[in-house]
């Protein structure tokens, strides 16, 4: 038998030997033949047929690939020792995409670590087809890894219980509770992108000591920006730095001229030393919603099939997300004044009691702030505005959904799909934050202003 | 051209082995080593499984041509070797213990990066006969640790 047959392996069956902590290895040689042994930063897998090897530098394996364009390459399984050979062809290299993306946001993943991210520059992603590939043999290898869970049939049982929800802050919590329990991803954190900021801001955590939500990164920073800008999962499996990412991602907000005191000051919740993430895109009706973040303190914590599984059900909540509107209310028989009110509503300013609040808002970015504490900004701040003023012009602590949706002055053209998840986000910062503001759902597509103390508001230019 | 003291301790230090080769029709190929010394006659001689490393073998008797990549996993610190004159041989027993000697301190290594011993026994426990020698004389040794200089050539002595 030859022994340079394939073995009946594929590339899509050791595609997690490209990720093991140790790196692929790959012999070019030059036209006179001699061989260049040379360790490689990332390899990833692409399709059936082909990978994306990192090009960083241009150095001899560089010069052999692009005078030969051939190179075999080898990788180790990170788990049982076994090893295979690749025989790959050079076909071009992609300087922009989801292949590049992918590959830039893990290396930077891996230089960041390493203190290294000036000189781990990704020049490109060399894009290659396997031509063969065979395993070592004459290895002793061991058994392969237990799986943390079974992930088909708790990844169903997820979404099935995803597919019972009836509201958005049912469906949120069904998520990130299951992934816990079904799935055993403790550290989660779910984030909302707003086109218009160009921002993702977080929505909810789970496993941190501080929740977080509100917070907010620019959009292409870090893995979880980068996967939003790309529409692409990307997963990390070993040697990340998540805060040097996320707390580096403020540039956005500068290059659109924000004040410093607009920012976000919430603080990013957020292991301290993070080895493995993975970062999933809310997709829904050709759009990107937001993602999820997922992440551990162990190295190899999630693997493709992770992947494959958090896709399906990031996909499935992001539809039910973009779908879930509350049933409105029937409309009122007659013409209402102010609608939809209860007469009590009108007198329920004089029970805020206490020295008064302020509430102050930047209106280039919809940013609020209650005394000197930054709530919120963007739709979720417009909103808060708009009730609040409202409570003071005329006592009204009531609203629709549907008012609000259609309020001329709100001006949110974007919102109209997720305005429940803006209710919810400002919902959950409020009730984090402690604030004596607080808003609650009171009824089919209603919610309530509850006030505890006396308000005034601010605005500024 | 014999390797300078710096090389020599390196071989000595707990380093992975990668061997590559290449055919005389381009084909390149690449295994992973088990030990490297150098020999009274200043040659360097890297062993191999034949098993494993079957394809490299055939290349370096097709051309003589091989490349030995020395890392340190403790520091990634990584050098290339280069030879042209490359002669293979069975290795047998005679390298056991150098193959141990190298096996100890490479796990070691490893284990430092949380790799258990067990992982590395799968591609070091070979039996005698199936240990392999290729004899050459350095003539080209190059940096490979990571970085914008990986290729740049490294001196090595005259004999």
């Amino acid at each position: 038998m030859n022994r340079r047959m394939s073995d009946n392996l594929t590339l899509f069956g050791v595609r997690r030997m490209m990720e093991g902590v140790i790196p692929p290895t790959m012999c070019t040689a030059s036209p006179d033949r001699m061989p260049n042994v040379s360790y490689l930063s990332l390899a990833e897998y692409v399709d059936p047929l082909h990978i994306a090897l990192s090009y960083q530098f241009f150095n001899r394996s560089r010069e052999n690939v692009l005078a030969t364009r051939r190179a075999a390459l080898t990788l180790d399984d990170p788990y049982t020792g076994a090893g295979v050979v690749l025989q790959i062809e050079y076909l071009r290299t992609e300087t922009q995409g989801p292949v590049f993306e992918r590959l830039r946001a893990k290396l930077m993943g891996v230089a960041s670590h390493a203190g290294m991210d000036e000189v781990f520059h990704l020049r490109g992603a060399d894009i290659y087809r396997v031509v063969e590939l065979r395993r070592v043999p004459g290895r002793l290898e061991l058994p392969a890894a237990e799986p943390r869970v079974d992930l088909a049939t708790n990844s169903r049982l997820l979404s099935e219980r995803m597919a019972n929800c009836g509201e958005m802050s049912e469906l949120l919590d069904t998520l990130l509770d299951g992934l816990g329990e079904l799935l055993r991803i403790d550290n989660a954190m779910l984030w909302l992108f707003d086109s218009a900021q160009q921002a993702l801001t977080l929505l909810a955590s789970r496993g941190y000591e501080i929740g977080g939500t509100g917070a907010e990164i620019s959009t292409g920073e870090g893995i979880v920006g980068t996967a939003v800008r790309e529409g692409v999962p990307i997963r990390v499996g070993h040697m990340m730095n998540m805060a040097r990412y996320a707390r580096a991602a403020r540039d956005r907000a500068d290059a659109l001229g924000y004040e410093p005191t607009h920012r976000s000051e919430i603080p990013l919740p957020g292991l301290k030393e993070p080895r493995s993430q993975l970062a999933v895109p809310l997709r829904a009706r050709g759009r990107v919603l937001g993602a999820l973040l997922v992440e551990s303190k162990n190295d190899q914590h999630f693997g493709y099939d992770d992947e494959d599984s958090l896709m399906l059900l990031c996909g499935q909540f992001a539809v039910a997300m973009s779908f879930m509107q509350p049933a409105e209310p029937e409309p009122p028989r007659e013409p209402a004044k102010p609608a939809e009110q209860s007469p009590s509503d009108a007198t329920d300013t004089s029970k805020a009691l206490g020295p008064a609040v302020q509430l102050r808002r930047y209106a280039r970015d919809n940013s609020v702030f209650l005394d000197d504490v930054y709530l919120i900004r963007g739709v979720a701040g417009a909103i808060l505005w708009k009730l609040i003023g409202e409570y003071l012009r005329c006592g009204r602590r009531e609203f629709s959904n549907r008012e609000l949706r259609l309020a001329p002055d709100l001006r949110l053209p974007d919102v109209q799909d997720n305005l429940e998840v803006r209710l919810l986000l400002l919902q959950r910062r409020l009730a984090e934050q402690k604030a004596p503001i607080q808003l609650e759902k009171a009824g089919r597509g209603r919610l309530r202003l509850n006030v505890s103390r006396p308000v005034v508001l601010q605005a500024e230019s | 051209m014999a390797l300078t003291q710096d090389i020599i301790d390196l071989l000595g230090a707990g380093v992975s082995h990668q061997v590559g080769g290449c055919t005389k029709d381009g084909r390149p190929s690449i295994c992973r080593g088990l030990a490297a010394q150098v020999e009274p006659d200043g040659r360097l001689v890297v062993i191999l499984s034949a098993e494993s490393a079957f394809e490299v073998i055939d290349a370096v008797r097709d051309t003589g041509r091989i490349a030995l990549n020395l890392t340190l996993p403790e520091n990634y610190k990584s050098i290339s070797l280069l030879g042209r004159d490359a002669v293979v041989s069975h290795g047998g027993g005679a390298y056991r213990e150098l193959v141990l000697d190298r096996y100890h301190k490479f796990r070691a290594q490893l284990e430092v990066h949380g790799i258990p011993p067990s992982y590395t026994e799968a591609w070091y426990l070979r039996p005698d006969e199936d240990l392999m020698a290729i004899r050459f004389t350095p003539f080209s040794a190059r940096n490979q640790t990571p970085g914008p200089d990986a290729g740049s050539a490294l001196a090595l002595k005259t004999q």
